[in-house]
């Protein structure tokens, strides 16, 4: 099975799962609150998926390795390259 | 480690990535089990409104890249008919 049919696979498991509880197709008697939590959940489930992927992504550029001194040598050697070419004639 | 911006712009994402989390769970999972008569309920907005802005919100993204999208395709039309 592909990766796209097992994902699939899963959420049509966890959503027919929540559905019936929600309806109460399955005749569970769920006292109110957990009712009140279950409803929201998929709602729930992507909003901290967004967040968790937001968190990561600014984390990540937080703690990212620069190199600054070469940073600075690669643009020096740029604008060398740029003049060497410009000389020979080549427009940019 | 990053400097400068680049660390200021990570770590605000972070930080609003973990406030945005903390007030969503509390409301979301916490809440319910909070007797209606709490103080703290004056600090959340009715319930349905934990689905609907967040949909609201999802609708607004694909709408903006979907015009994003439009908007460089048109430019990139425009510029092969001018080449042509």
């Amino acid at each position: 099975m592909t990766k796209l049919a097992q994902w699939l696979w899963g959420l049509a498991l966890l959503g027919s799962t929540w559905a019936a509880l929600t309806t109460g197709a399955l005749g569970l008697e769920l006292p109110s609150s957990c009712r009140e939590v279950l409803w929201p959940l998929p709602a729930y489930l992507l909003v901290s998926a967004g967040c968790y992927a937001l968190g990561t992504v600014g984390y990540r550029v937080a703690t990212f390795h620069d190199c600054e001194d070469a940073a600075r040598e690669l643009q020096s050697q740029i604008r060398e390259a740029r003049a060497d070419l410009a000389r020979r004639g080549m427009r940019f | 480690m990053a400097t400068g911006t680049d660390q200021v712009v990570g770590l605000g994402l972070v930080a609003v990535s973990l406030i945005i989390f903390t007030y969503y769970t509390a409301w979301v999972i916490l809440l319910p089990f909070i007797d209606s008569q709490h103080v703290i309920h004056k600090y959340f907005l009715p319930r349905a409104y934990a689905v609907a802005i967040p949909l609201a919100a999802g609708l607004m993204l694909l709408l903006f890249v979907g015009l994003f999208i439009t908007y460089v395709m048109l430019k990139n039309q425009k510029a092969t008919k001018k080449v042509q």
